[in-house]
């Protein structure tokens, strides 16, 4: 792979307000049931501190995608800029990427019975245009960066989810350290 | 494709800058406007909706009649019929009274769009009628500001980024005003503290370094407790004697009455960090303080802000860039208002009813009593309070006509619907009371349905009267919606934008010439043309000439809680309809400790009530609010009772000086509370 594209997230900008998700929901025309990109409130309370922070996530594009390595039918693919795409053609219903993900990013899409996900607006991306939910970002806290690009010791953090399988699929997202609140 | 200038003309700060797409005259999408510096190419997520907004299914496109109030049974009319209907019982009425004063308009934001002002045009063609007056949002607040300054007027919000401490008090822009956030991170990241002074810890607080957990209807005291540590640390602005009027008798009233001991009982703050808090606002330059309007929705509000403002002049940050207190401005909306103002046919004078008390007072009137009433841009039924009066006021009306977008707790109780275009569908001239940006308004596509304009519609009622009774309304018959817009330019307008004609509107939204920070050189527009913390003016209207504490309502035994109902990020009162509610349940949030007391555990089904009304809850126990209240954001429900049946009309202690009315104390509504 020549690039590894990927969502960073700078919690301390984020203001939780669903601009991205909505983005994401209206210009990709999905099925009400359907949230490709979703936000989780985190909140962590202490004597004197209170820190809340909101998770926007979607699809983590992940460097080693156990979507792809569990579909069997072929409908996953990667790209050479680290894109996951899932092809709906080939998608057999089987929901084995659905089970599989550890992120839950593919869902059953109700009008054709077959997964869906995030799929980067790589075609947007292909004319220079931003992916919706980042165009959308009111604050500028959800960025789209070449993962590479980001310097070693840069204090990243991989918040996705506790679960073990985070160093196994490698996924292309990051935060910045979320800050708490004096009370 | 095709692109168009709008602009979102919600009630709201942001008055966002939108450009439209359109294919084949359908609007497809829509985006912030990149070169209008506040909206910075980005919209919140509730005018991403407005594509299914425009198209929803649900939304009236043809004009309708209903066959019994409350009955639900609408049946479509034609423009025709509709103002057949209108006019003849307006001429009717007319005839009967021998005066158009049974007429009654209720008319708001809406719509904050100039041209929608065409419908009070209408009504001052017809004659002398009964109005709404005043405001239900920022009342208190302006004439705080208007004694204190002269008028209210903030300084570019852009100019918060210059900031070194930002103290955001009784605001969440987070939720209601978004493109203020990153400005407020760029001062952070070029090293500014920010604290929230809330009543709950809002999603704005949680942005912030401090939160400072204030109790209700407090924050009055809380300013004057800084204000007293300022006086106490030597930290009050040397200058004060040039600029100021009355500081003196305002410092001995700090020595004399307040203490901070009793300021920290009363407001729940820690005299440690009041001090602490009052030394880094004094010693830090510049320091700017943004008030919110739910501070002043109180009994108090008013003197509240005053407080907040004489803190703001004492420490020596009034005129400061990036300093000084920022509240709201009406600066750039100074349109020359030919559409509201007709000639006017009697010299009869209108009858003013207060916005808020509305119901109330229009019961008052007997002679003549009010028969006809138009709800414009407006959802009474669902915002005030009161509603025993107001089922009262609609038993006693003749007609009740409601011009809307889609149905509405209002129209349930309408005789006539009629369907209004969008902002994506007709002309507009929008400021913002926030920013400093003017724009105009063009249709991207045409009316969906039969719908039409505010305008459109106030032309065709004049149309109609005239042709049943000529000469009986001033008001155009007919016109050019652009032409229109471009008259509201007058002279004054074209200088504070710093055009030569009225068309260089139509090139794109244009920044007023407004220097970025307001009081720079510190002359300011009140009688005595200083800053005012003793004001006569005050006095004259029965108010305490100093910026005192005067205390919030109590609790009563029947009612011990406080509630709450301020925005959520989802909607803006009614603003923002509810076609897509999903919740069933509104949610009571409360703290832990008070949801203890009432042997309550999150989820539990509970009531709340007071001798207005009664309220199925679902509980939601939460850290970081105040033990005094319990909180219901106002989001869309779908549920029979709706949230304003707990609310009276108690009043704020300002807002006839500049709106004719005083505001709504909204926050000065107590219920009791019980597990189900």
């Amino acid at each position: 792979m020549v690039k590894q594209l990927g969502f960073v997230l700078d919690v301390n900008r984020c203001l939780g307000c669903g601009a991205c998700a909505k983005a994401c929901q209206n210009r990709n025309q999905l099925a009400p049931s359907l949230g490709w990109r979703q936000i989780r409130k985190v909140e962590t309370i202490s004597k004197d501190h209170i820190q809340r922070f909101y998770l926007s996530t979607a699809c983590n594009h992940c460097g080693n995608p156990e979507c792809l390595r569990v579909c069997p039918s072929g409908a996953y693919a990667k790209r050479r800029d680290g894109i996951v795409l899932h092809l709906s053609e080939k998608c057999t219903s089987c929901k084995s990427c659905v089970t599989s993900c550890p992120f839950g990013a593919p869902q059953i899409n109700p009008q054709t019975n077959k997964a869906s996900k995030c799929q980067f607006c790589y075609e947007r991306l292909d004319r220079g245009m931003l992916p919706f939910c980042v165009q959308a970002c009111p604050t500028g806290a959800l960025e789209l960066k070449e993962l590479r690009d980001i310097p070693a010791g840069n204090q990243l953090l991989r918040l996705t989810a506790p679960v073990p399988s985070l160093r196994l699929t490698r996924p292309s997202v990051f935060y910045k350290p979320p800050s708490a609140t004096r009370v | 494709m095709k692109f168009h200038y709008n602009i979102c003309p919600r009630n709201c700060y942001d008055t966002c800058s939108i450009i439209s797409t359109t294919r084949n005259g359908v609007l497809i999408s829509v985006e912030g406007n990149p070169k209008q510096e506040y909206t910075v190419g980005k919209l919140c997520p509730k005018a991403l909706d407005d594509v299914k907004k425009v198209y929803s299914p649900q939304r009236i496109r043809y004009p309708m009649r209903q066959r019994g109030r409350y009955s639900g049974f609408w049946e479509r009319i034609s423009w025709d019929e509709a103002l057949d209907q209108i006019a003849a019982k307006i001429l009717n009425l007319k005839e009967h009274y021998g005066t158009s004063l049974p007429l009654a308009l209720n008319k708001y934001s809406g719509n904050f769009g100039v041209l929608h002002n065409a419908i009070e045009g209408l009504f001052t063609g017809i004659g002398a009628t009964t109005r709404a007056a005043g405001s239900p949002c920022w009342s208190a607040g302006i004439d705080a500001q208007t004694l204190d300054f002269g008028t209210f007027f903030c300084s570019d919000p852009l100019d918060m980024a210059n900031s070194k401490l930002i103290w955001l008090w009784g605001v969440n822009p987070a939720w209601t005003a978004v493109h203020q956030m990153p400005i407020i991170f760029d001062a952070i990241d070029r090293g500014a503290k920010v604290v929230c002074f809330d009543t709950h810890f809002s999603a704005t607080a949680a942005r912030a370094h401090q939160y400072i957990q204030v109790r209700p209807g407090t924050d009055g005291l809380l300013a004057l407790g800084f204000a007293k540590v300022l006086l106490e640390e030597n930290l009050i602005d040397s200058n004060l004697s040039s600029y100021t009027l009355g500081h003196e008798e305002f410092l001995h009233y700090l020595e004399a009455e307040i203490s901070l001991d009793n300021c920290s009982d009363i407001t729940g703050i820690a005299v440690s960090t009041i001090r602490e808090l009052a030394l880094e606002y004094g010693q830090t330059h510049p320091a700017c303080i943004w008030a919110g309007f739910g501070l002043q929705r109180y009994t108090n509000g008013g003197q509240t802000l005053r407080a907040i403002d004489a803190l703001g002049a004492l420490a020596g940050h009034l005129g400061e860039q990036g300093g000084g207190v920022q509240y709201a401005q009406f600066e750039t909306w100074r349109f020359s208002g030919a559409i509201q103002n007709p000639p006017h046919p009697i010299n009869q004078t209108e009858r003013l009813a207060n916005i808020n008390r509305f119901s109330e007072e229009a019961l008052n009137y007997t002679d003549p009593p009010v028969k006809m009433l138009w709800i414009s841009g407006r959802n009474p039924l669902s915002q005030d309070g009161n509603l025993q009066q107001w089922k009262k006021l609609i038993s006693q009306l003749d007609l009740i006509v409601v011009s809307d977008l889609f149905h509405t707790k209002s129209s349930e109780a309408a005789d006539l619907f009629l369907p209004v275009t969008t902002h994506y569908e007709h002309w507009d001239l929008n400021s913002s009371y926030w920013h400093y940006w003017v724009g105009a308004n063009e249709p991207a596509i045409l009316p969906v349905g039969e719908s039409r304009s505010d305008l459109q519609i106030a032309w065709d009622v004049s149309s109609r009267l005239n042709t049943l009774k000529p000469g009986s309304c001033t008001f155009p018959t007919s016109g050019n919606e652009k032409e229109t817009l471009l008259r509201e330019l007058g002279p004054q307008m074209l200088d504070i934008l710093g055009l030569k004609n009225p068309e260089e509107i139509l090139n794109g939204p244009v920044r007023a010439k407004f220097p970025s920070t307001t009081w720079e050189n510190r002359s300011f527009t009140t009688p005595s043309g200083h800053y005012e913390f003793f004001s006569s003016q005050a006095a004259t209207a029965h108010l305490p000439p100093l910026p005192i504490f005067v205390p919030p309502l109590n609790p009563s035994l029947d009612a011990p809680l406080r509630l709450m109902t301020p925005h959520h990020h989802s909607t803006i009162n009614s603003q923002v309809y509810a076609i897509e509610a999903h919740s069933t349940d509104f949610i009571l949030h409360l703290a832990p400790e008070v949801a203890q007391r009432y042997d309550l555990v999150v989820g539990d089904r509970a009531q709340i009530w007071n001798k207005s009304g009664q309220l199925e809850v679902v509980i939601q126990p939460q850290s970081g609010i105040s033990k005094d209240v319990v909180i219901i954001f106002q989001e869309h429900v779908k549920a029979t009772s709706p949230l304003n049946c707990l609310i009276g009309t108690p009043l704020t202690d300002m807002g006839q000086l500049t709106l004719g009315g005083r505001g709504f104390a909204l926050n000065e509504t107590f219920v009791n509370l019980r597990k189900l």
